[in-house]
This record gives structure tokens, C-alpha cells and sequence, in this order.
């Protein structure tokens, strides 16, 4: 246990001094300021991170403000309304959802869901951010599905005799006292889930128009746009090993890798802290 | 159930032998261009099915990617679609053999019912303009009264690279007009053919019913991007198709670019759609 503890952590370890070994070259010429620029022009040495970064939120801004609602809803009525053979089914599609690999979202993503936006919306094309979104809320609603529910499962039966004994009605006791006393759970899960929606490349890729510019104005979630994952899938082939083309790419990464890193600590503690309480 | 033992046994004798066999046979790995890449792989088959030792492997990426594979040492052979850069030349330090293996086209592609809708020829100025963000509208242009769908590829394509260079003055010129990034010659060939109002560039060997080319160049002038006219000069955004073979790559890859260039490698060529040169 305690060794392979160890080995993870000195894998993330390396994997960080890496990143930063590499981008190193990076933010010593271009700095802070680089997050200002939304200019990314290999070509002209122009270098901005801000494109990438605006669409990297937004994409998994979107994501969860469709995955936490359904996820949630999803895991109380299969823990708290539902009983055998429904909730397994429910279950059982959520699990199925996490095992589809990302590639598949990705050309779903571009044969209906692309098509589909464009004609609906008169848009000019379906690639944008909101494809973007809209795809990784599929692709995350498991995590918060089945992390949601399994906290609704813990909440433990004195609770919930104590409040049917109260008489507290059904809402009360969905608002009051499940919710609440899975929380904890429920919040690692939408903490992981967003790790997820952050990190995943190749869905993205396929349908969020890879254009390197800010959204105008910058909420503008129907323009395509670029995320910091699909940058670097679409570059890394071409960018020579040790050129500042790569450093940049490497910096990208390296704000992934230490953004994901802090959102699984975060979710880590909170976890804990649940359980010592 | 002892019967079924000696089968297991047997399978498993039968496939660590295939494994052996396999050991003392070659993998290539052929990475880069899409354009150049259905003439390799169909070369690859026809190669295999003659050497039985030796296997290629191909993948896409682009012309960038194919010639980075080269610096890089990830790749046996290389594919491009446009020439080396002076960048890229100091890094590969001679190091690189080129084979111009074909001919081809960039056509400037339109949607389906842009070109009905009576778009049939544009001059490089007017490729520019749009490309640049100053037309907008296909009405401008004798078309349809629609948006204009501008699609621009990855920088690391060799498609682009020759479409800037010729239509925009320089390989890596911006495109401000652009409405979104494309990557490979399939994703290019899917875009334009799901949209009614997009213009994009693409081999010339990847045009379909929805996918039309027009032809470029000033009146009465233009040239449509066919073999023919890439074969006399006269169409103005046609390149030579490479593949690069590292001076130390296996005797079997130099031997694999010998096949390209053979009658029975150029037949494939012109199979796929493009100029042979030979």
C-alpha cells in the first residue's frame, strides 16, 4: 500500500518537474503576461495562453452547470425513489456512460450533435463551446451520478427515521437532511468530475472549431473557440522537441496538470474531513 | 476436458510461433501528410503482399508532424505534402533523403450548393479577401446570399502551407476571416460537405459531388484543379507530393521508396487520384 502510494507520487512528481523543466523557456521570455495575450501565432512567436484558458472554463463551466443538476437528480431518484431493478438500470447506464472512450463522444459529437446545433440554432457552424460543453456534460455526469448517489446511500437510517418521525415531508427531507448529509460526497464527485471536464482532449478537439481567439464579446459561447487540451492535441505532432513552439505547449500543460492537481486535493480533503466528522 | 488442454496447448505453440516468426520480420512506420498518405498505405499493402517481412504501418498528422517525425527519429518514412522549410532544413542537417513520389493540387473547395448556387470560379485576390475577412458574403461573389463559412487548417498542414503561400503571400500568414480550424484532408472533406456556405482547401484528389472545386484564376483565365492542369503548370496553387527517408533508415524503407517510384508505385499514384512522375 504504502509503496505504491510512494511510486504514484513520484510519478505525478516527475511528471510536474518535467512540465516545468520544459516550459521553463516559456515563462522566462514571455512571463505573466502571457496570460493577458489572447495572440497564439506559432509562427510570429506570439505566444498569449488567455484564448485557450477563457474556452478551457467555459467549456467546463457549461459541462457542470448541466452535469450537476441532472447528476443530481439522476442519484436521488435512483437511491431514494426508485428501488431494484430500476436503480441497477440506472446504475448500470451510468457506469456504461463512463466506459465509452472520449474518442466516441468526439465523433458522435461531430456526426449529430454539430449538425444538429448548426440547423437549430442558424449558426454558421456547430464547432463552438458550447458543443464543447454540452458533450462533456455527458461525459461527466457518471462521476457526479454515482459519487452523488453512493453519499445519498451513506446517509445513515436513524437520519432518516428521525426525520419521518418529525414529519417532515418529502421535500423537507430531500433539502434538509439528504442533501445536506451527503454533500461532502456529492461535492468530491463534481470536484473530480471538473478534473475530468478540464483535462479531456480528444472529445473537445473534434468539435470545438480550434480557433485561436477570445470569444467577442467574451461570452459569446456560439463562436468556436479553443481550449487548452484541444491546442495541445492539435500541435504537439508538429512542434519540434525543445523549440519554444513545445515550451509553450508544455506551459498549457503544466496549467492543467497544477489546476487538475489542486481540484483533486481539494476533493481529496473534503472527503477526508467528511469522514473524521 | 483433456482434449480441450491439448487444443490450448496447441494454440498457444501455434501463436508463440506466429510471434517468433514475427520477431524476425520488420515494422515500418510511415508518419505525415494525409494527403500523400492513401498512395503509401495502398503502396504498403501491395508492398507487404510482395515482402511478407516487411509490415508498414501508416498514420497522418500532416506534413509537420512528418517532417518533425524526421528530426525526431519516431518515423522510418516520412510524408509531405509541401517542401521542407529553412528551419527545418538546419534541424534535419542533410540528414534526409526527399523522393518526390507524385503531383497534385490544392483546390480551392466550395460547398455543394455555393457552386450551384453559381460560384464556379474565384481569383486568388478574391481567395485572399475572404480568407482575410474582408468578403463576407458569397452574394459578393455571384453567389447565394449567405455568410461565407471560412475554413482554415492547422499550421502544421502542408495543404496550408501551400494555399498561404500562393493565395495569402506567405506559408504562415494569418487568416482573420477564418470561422474554424480543420485538421486532416477527411475532417476538411466533412466540414465542407455538411455546410451549404463553406469554402476550403483539399487535394484535388479528395473532391466529391459535395465537396466542388472551382476554378481560380482572373475571367476567362481560370483554371480548374484537375491533373491535367497541374501536369502543364498552369493551375497556380499545385505542389509536389514527398516521402522522406531518414540516409540511415533500413534497407527496407529505402527499398519501399524504390516501389513508390516503380511503374507498379506510380500506377497507385494515379489511382489515387494524383500526377505521377514517372
Amino acid at each position: 500500500m504504502r509503496a505504491s502510494a510512494l511510486i504514484s507520487l513520484i510519478v505525478v512528481m516527475l511528471m510536474l518537474w518535467f512540465l516545468v523543466q520544459q516550459s521553463w523557456p516559456y515563462w522566462q521570455h514571455y512571463g505573466l503576461g502571457s496570460f493577458v495575450s489572447g495572440d497564439w501565432y506559432p509562427y510570429e512567436s506570439l505566444f498569449g495562453l488567455a484564448a485557450a484558458i477563457i474556452g478551457s472554463f467555459w467549456a467546463a463551466l457549461i459541462a457542470l452547470a448541466i452535469a450537476i443538476p441532472t447528476g443530481l437528480a439522476a442519484a436521488v431518484m435512483s437511491s431514494e425513489i426508485l428501488s431494484g431493478p430500476w436503480r441497477n438500470l440506472i446504475r448500470g447506464s451510468m457506469e456504461l456512460l463512463a466506459g465509452i472512450p472520449s474518442v466516441v463522444y468526439g465523433l458522435l459529437g461531430l456526426w449529430l450533435l454539430l449538425p444538429f446545433l448548426q440547423s437549430s440554432l442558424h449558426l454558421l457552424t456547430g464547432h463552438n463551446l458550447l458543443a464543447a460543453g454540452l458533450l462533456l456534460s455527458v461525459m461527466i455526469l457518471p462521476t457526479i451520478m454515482v459519487m452523488a448517489q453512493d453519499a445519498l446511500s451513506e446517509v445513515s437510517a436513524s437520519q432518516r427515521d428521525a426525520a419521518a418521525s418529525l414529519g417532515m415531508g418529502w421535500s423537507a427531507r430531500l433539502w434538509r437532511i439528504l442533501l445536506p448529509q451527503a454533500w461532502p460526497g456529492i461535492r468530491s464527485g463534481i470536484l473530480l468530475a471538473l478534473g475530468r471536464a478540464l483535462g479531456e482532449t480528444m472529445a473537445v478537439m473534434l468539435v470545438v472549431g480550434s480557433m485561436d481567439r477570445i470569444p467577442e464579446p467574451f461570452y459569446n459561447l456560439l463562436s468556436p473557440a479553443q481550449t487548452l487540451t484541444s491546442r495541445i492535441g492539435r500541435e504537439i505532432g508538429e512542434s519540434a522537441f525543445g523549440s519554444m513552439h513545445f515550451s509553450a505547449l508544455m506551459a498549457c500543460g503544466l496549467l492543467l496538470a497544477l489546476v487538475t492537481i489542486a481540484i483533486s486535493l481539494l476533493a481529496h480533503m473534503h472527503t477526508d474531513s467528511a469522514r473524521a466528522t | 476436458m483433456k482434449r480441450t488442454h491439448y487444443l490450448i496447448l496447441t494454440l498457444a505453440i501455434l501463436l508463440f510461433g506466429a510471434q517468433a516468426q514475427e520477431v524476425s520480420a520488420i515494422t515500418l512506420h510511415a508518419a505525415g501528410s494525409t494527403t500523400v498518405l492513401p498512395v503509401v498505405s495502398t503502396a504498403a499493402t501491395v508492398y507487404h503482399q510482395q515482402h511478407p517481412d516487411v509490415t508498414i504501418t501508416v498514420s497522418g498528422g500532416g506534413s509537420g508532424v512528418g517532417i518533425a517525425s524526421m528530426i525526431q527519429h519516431t518515423a522510418e518514412i516520412g510524408m509531405a505534402s509541401r517542401e521542407i522549410d529553412e528551419e527545418e532544413a538546419t534541424k534535419l542537417k542533410d540528414k534526409v533523403d526527399v523522393l518526390t513520389i507524385a503531383k497534385d493540387a490544392v483546390a480551392v473547395v466550395v460547398s455543394k450548393a455555393v457552386y450551384v448556387g453559381g460560384v464556379h470560379q474565384l481569383s486568388l485576390k478574391q481567395i485572399a479577401d475572404i480568407y482575410r475577412g474582408k468578403i463576407k458574403n458569397w452574394k459578393a461573389l455571384g453567389g447565394p446570399d449567405a455568410q461565407i463559412f471560412v475554413i482554415d487548417k492547422e499550421a502544421s498542414r502542408g495543404t496550408r502551407h501551400v494555399f498561404a503561400e500562393a493565395v495569402l503571400g506567405d506559408a504562415h500568414a494569418r487568416a482573420a476571416g477564418a470561422s474554424v480550424i480543420s485538421g486532416s484532408n477527411n475532417e476538411e472533406q466533412a466540414l465542407v460537405a455538411h455546410s451549404n456556405q463553406a469554402i476550403g482547401m483539399l487535394s484535388n484528389a479528395w473532391l466529391n459531388d459535395a465537396v466542388r472545386g472551382i476554378a481560380v484564376g482572373e475571367g476567362s483565365k481560370a483554371v480548374l484543379p484537375d491533373i491535367q492542369h497541374v501536369r502543364d503548370g498552369s493551375y497556380p496553387i499545385s505542389r509536389n507530393l514527398h516521402v522522406l527517408l531518414p540516409k540511415n533508415a533500413p534497407d527496407e524503407a529505402r527499398d519501399f521508396g524504390r516501389f513508390l517510384l516503380s511503374k507498379q508505385g506510380q500506377t497507385i499514384v494515379k489511382k489515387s487520384g494524383y500526377l505521377s512522375v514517372r
